[in-house]
């Protein structure tokens, strides 16, 4: 299976943190706590791959980053969201989908 | 994303832009910070937790450098986009302020479309004439050898290797009759190779083939482009008829291109040259043809010109006729054509170009003062955009799209100017110019002009706009201050464009008037005849049909010259063969009896040779100083006579009376007796130095090749009709003989210096241009001083000063700074004049009249410049004044 360097499917690195963001806004660390603790540790948002993708998913207008104060009362960077993000989340989505239950059918059908 | 930024205490470093690497530094070590505090939730022991952590995360020096890259491009991009609003703000504000000062905007734009439309004029003919290449195939390969004769022609054609084809060409001119009109046409004829070696076709018709050249050949024209559209109608047709030439008919066969002019722009027609090999006096006798040839495919100049040296001399053998020396063919060289053909105008061009880019400079720093005083005007909008937070390179930058704004509003001014002056000048300077009238602003001239235009608006606005935002900068923190220390120096850097531009007009002006002056000196220098009431007349028989030296030729001048003489009015009239000062008049080798005898030596030359008729020095007013001037009975049959000029008799026989001595043609011939001595004239131009002239009586000129003579008429009536008179008389003897140039004694003497007239004339235009813009540059300055010093004249005439003094103090200060720019200004036009030198007549580069001249105009025009604003300064009320300064009004 086409697995890149994060050990994620292609892809689906960026449908992991538009979902991830689309509950609430949350900087990068908090971004690789929710995927480890969502999927018991399977899937993990290795900061190599997850900055770059932060930035390039900010390029296109799908997040919107912000300078907090962190609970912890330190400085740090928020993602947030934006509306054309949700479009993109609701595109990728449906394509994983077809995408899986096209695997699915492949799979059974042997 | 404007909200995506560092945070205040970052800003405040001075770093407007946000700082890259620190951003990425604090994402990623607060990620790590994050795992670390986890780890130790998780019980383990610092070290390990920030190693741990550091370990989960990868390499962060990647990540980091990756990050930093991205981030550094999205933000060059952002800055580009900034920029370019900014630019389309800046045009905005830009377009708004020279609306609300219409005034200031009308003055600086004239100013800056005189410099630009003076450069671009300029230009366009320079780039027209020089540096485009000739409009001929491969024109870098065409070069010329210089003139020869025909056998040397010959000779070197099938000697040279490095030249591929070698043509020739010879200047003629000729009566032609079309059959309604008899006209005198100027042509070139060519040995049949030389248009194929051009890479030049016929646009109509064919061209010439090597049997047109060949003895027998020959009896066909080309035209040129003008000459069939003005004479034949452009008629297509054109080609198979039949015009006479010298009375013999001539098959037109085609019509050039109008791009081909060769070798200049005043070529009628095209005639094959036929060499005839058996007339060995006629092939190695007669030089002055110019050879044009094409480099060989692997040669170079340097390689041509060797190869030539050493061909060229070794023809001295080669010459049937005579040795021509031990110097022969010595400094033979190998030009490239266009080089040849440019000579002549490219240093007037440049030196042209050179006083155009003066008065654009001038304009520039005229511009700049004016900007520099409306920037005071404007220093509190200035300040207030400082203060909302303008940076101060984002101030210049408004300010020079401001300028760039005003120079373009210039250049379209200026533009326009050049295209109407450029007709203007193609049309007064087509005989100095080799591609005259195919120059109008266009291609290349117009991006010259836009060149000039961006740089023009940055030169004049970066300066006044770096002190106006540094002022600007200083006073924004206490904007609602008066005018405080700035204006001071504001007046000093004024001064300094000012002083700068009285030394660029200062160089101008004394080039002017050098020119001027030089002119005015030529215009003066006597010609040795006497022009006024002469009317001259070029009469052509053709000669098929007056043969030369035949009886029916002597019968017809003879009848002209009758009728002419028995006109009213008519004090003498007499027939030359070439006129002075109108076309050049030969040189000629002569044989001096008892020192130059051997006609196989190379024998001395006579600068001037002239064959007149009886009447000759009375009708042009050259008086016979000793001996006697010719009669009637000085015709063939008779002894052989001449009249020598005052310069032959002194180098001949310094010792004697030329009187009687005896003079040869330079071959074996009769010996011709010295009967009178004349003073020198001058003969292919005022400025001549080659003084030596000998005169024959036409009826005994043996060798006579030209049916061709010119009538010149002294008479005491109005020239207009005279020449109606001559031209009529003429065509009652014959219809068929053209008269051509008639005109005046006088037009002709100025006409041979129209040349020096029309460089001082746009000289001095340009230096006028330059004065006044200096006479505004000093005004404009003193206005300023005196209203940023009104407090200090007010406080000096409070405290007991006079109108009088304040006055002396306003021009003193005006005449001091004129005084340092000119002479720097002196400086640089002694420096700058020595190229000039070659322009000038009787007066030395470094002429004291002139350079104090120009001091003492300069010197005048200051005070006359500052006079207005002392004045104004003089008599404020120093009550008003103070009271305004006590309130703290402001400006």
């Amino acid at each position: 299976m086409p697995r890149d360097k994060t050990g994620l499917l292609h892809g689906s690195l960026d449908l992991i943190v538009l979902r991830t963001l689309s509950v609430q806004a949350m900087h990068g660390y908090a971004i690789t706590q929710h995927v480890a603790r969502l999927t018991d540790g399977v899937l993990t948002a290795d900061p190599g791959s997850l900055y770059p993708a932060l930035e390039r998913l900010k390029r296109n207008g799908w997040i919107t980053a912000k300078w907090q104060q962190s609970p912890t009362g330190r400085r740090a960077r928020y993602y947030a969201i934006t509306r054309s993000g949700l479009k993109q989340l609701g595109r990728e989505t449906n394509e994983f989908e077809r995408f899986v239950d096209a695997m699915r059918r492949v799979l059974r059908a042997t | 994303m404007s909200d995506d930024r560092a945070p205040r205490w970052r800003r405040y470093l001075g770093l407007v832009r946000r700082n890259v690497p620190a951003d990425v530094d604090d994402e990623l070590s607060f990620h790590i910070q994050s795992r670390v505090e986890r780890n130790l939730a998780l019980g383990m022991s610092p070290h390990e937790a920030r190693r741990d952590a550091i370990a989960r995360f990868g390499d962060v020096a990647l990540v980091r450098s990756a990050l930093v890259r991205h981030d550094e491009r999205e933000q060059a991009a952002e800055r580009r986009a900034e920029y370019v609003a900014d630019f389309a703000q800046d045009l905005r504000i830009g377009w708004r302020a020279p609306r609300r000062t219409p005034a200031f905007t009308i003055t600086a734009a004239l100013t800056l479309a005189l410099g630009i439309g003076a450069n671009t004029a300029i230009f366009s003919v320079l780039d027209a004439v020089v540096l485009q290449p000739l409009p001929y195939a491969h024109p870098d390969r065409l070069v010329t050898l210089g003139r020869g004769s025909s056998g040397e022609y010959l000779a070197l054609r099938d000697r040279l290797r490095t030249i591929s084809d070698l043509a020739e060409w010879d200047a003629t001119t000729d009566p032609v009759d079309d059959g309604r009109d008899a006209l005198r046409m100027t042509g070139v004829a060519v040995t049949p190779n030389l248009l194929p070696l051009l890479g030049a076709r016929p646009m109509l018709g064919r061209g010439f083939t090597p049997n047109d050249g060949a003895v027998g050949g020959g009896h066909v024209l080309l035209l040129s482009y003008v000459t069939w559209r003005r004479e034949f109608g452009g008629a297509r047709d054109v080609v198979g008829r039949t015009v006479r030439l010298e009375g013999l008919p001539y098959a037109i066969i085609g019509v050039m291109p109008p791009t081909f002019r060769y070798p200049d722009a005043g070529v009628q027609y095209w005639m094959p040259y036929v060499i005839d090999t058996r007339n060995t006096g006629l092939r190695w006798g007669v030089g002055g043809k110019t050879f044009v040839g094409r480099l060989a495919p692997n040669a170079t100049l340097a390689q041509a010109r060797r190869e030539v040296r050493t061909a060229w001399p070794s023809l001295r053998t080669a010459n049937p006729l005579w040795d021509p020396g031990p110097e022969y063919g010595r400094f033979a060289t190998v030009t490239p054509l266009k080089a040849d053909l440019v000579a002549a105008s490219a240093p007037l061009l440049w030196m042209l170009f050179g006083a155009t880019v003066l008065v654009l400079l001038i304009a520039c720093v005229n511009v700049a003062n004016l900007l520099l005083a409306r920037a005071t005007a404007r220093e509190r909008e200035l300040a207030v955009r400082a203060a909302l937070g303008g940076g101060r390179g984002r101030l210049v930058r408004q300010l020079v799209t401001e300028g760039l704004l005003l120079s373009a509003l210039g250049a379209a001014v200026g533009v326009a100017l050049a295209g109407v002056t450029v007709r203007a000048l193609a049309g007064t300077v087509p005989a100095a110019l080799p591609r005259g009238n195919m120059i109008s602003v266009r291609g290349t001239a117009l991006l010259f002009a836009l060149a000039v235009t961006v740089a023009t608006g940055i030169v004049f606005s970066v300066v006044p706009a770096i002190r106006a935002t540094g002022v600007a900068a200083r006073s924004s923190g206490s904007m609602l201050g008066r005018r405080g220390w700035g204006s001071r120096s504001h007046a000093r850097v004024s001064g300094w464009l000012v002083g700068g531009e009285i030394a660029l007009a200062v160089v101008l002006v004394a080039a002017a008037l050098l020119l001027v002056r030089s002119f005015d000196a030529l215009r003066s220098i006597a010609p040795g005849f006497d022009p006024a009431h002469v009317v001259a007349a070029r009469i052509s028989a053709p000669a098929a049909t007056y043969a030369p030296g035949s009886a029916r030729l002597a019968s017809f001048y003879t009848d002209v010259l009758d009728r002419t003489r028995a006109m009213p009015g008519v004090e003498s009239a007499a027939l030359v063969n070439q006129l002075s000062l109108a076309e050049p008049v030969w040189a000629q080798a002569i044989r001096v009896e008892g020192q130059f005898e051997n006609v196989k030596h190379t024998l001395p030359m006579v600068d001037h040779f002239q064959t007149v008729t009886p009447g000759y020095f009375a009708a042009m007013g050259i008086p016979v100083l000793r001996g006697r001037p010719f009669t009637d009975d000085d015709r063939a049959g008779q002894p052989l006579v001449a009249v020598v000029s005052q310069s032959v008799a002194r180098r001949f026989w310094p010792n004697g009376d030329a009187i009687g001595r005896r003079i040869g043609y330079p071959f074996d011939s009769p010996w011709i007796t010295v009967v009178g001595v004349v003073p020198d004239t001058k003969q292919d131009s005022l400025r001549d130095t080659s003084t030596t002239s000998i005169y024959m009586p036409w009826a005994q000129r043996t060798n006579m090749v030209s049916t061709e003579l010119w009538l010149v008429t002294r008479t005491r009536v109005e020239p207009g009709s005279a020449g109606a008179a001559i031209r009529r008389i003429v065509h009652e003897i014959d219809r068929g003989v053209p008269v051509s140039d008639v005109r005046t004694m006088d037009d002709v003497v100025s006409r041979s210096v129209v040349g020096a007239r029309f460089t001082a004339a746009l000289v001095a235009v340009f230096a006028l241009v330059a004065l006044a813009l200096g006479a505004v540059g000093i005004f404009g300055m003193m206005s300023y001083v005196v209203t940023e010093r009104r407090h200090e004249m007010g406080l000096r005439m409070a405290l007991g000063a006079s109108a009088n003094g304040i006055v002396k103090l306003i021009m003193g200060r005006a005449l001091r700074l004129v005084a340092i720019g000119t002479v720097a200004g002196l400086a640089c036009a002694i420096v700058a004049m020595q190229p000039l030198s070659h322009w000038l007549y009787g007066v030395s580069p470094t002429d004291p009249v002139t350079l104090a001249g120009v001091a003492i105009l300069f010197g005048s025009v200051a005070l006359l410049a500052s006079y207005l604003p002392a004045r104004r300064a003089a008599r404020a009320s120093p009550a008003a004044v103070m009271r305004n300064a006590a309130v703290g009004s402001g400006p």
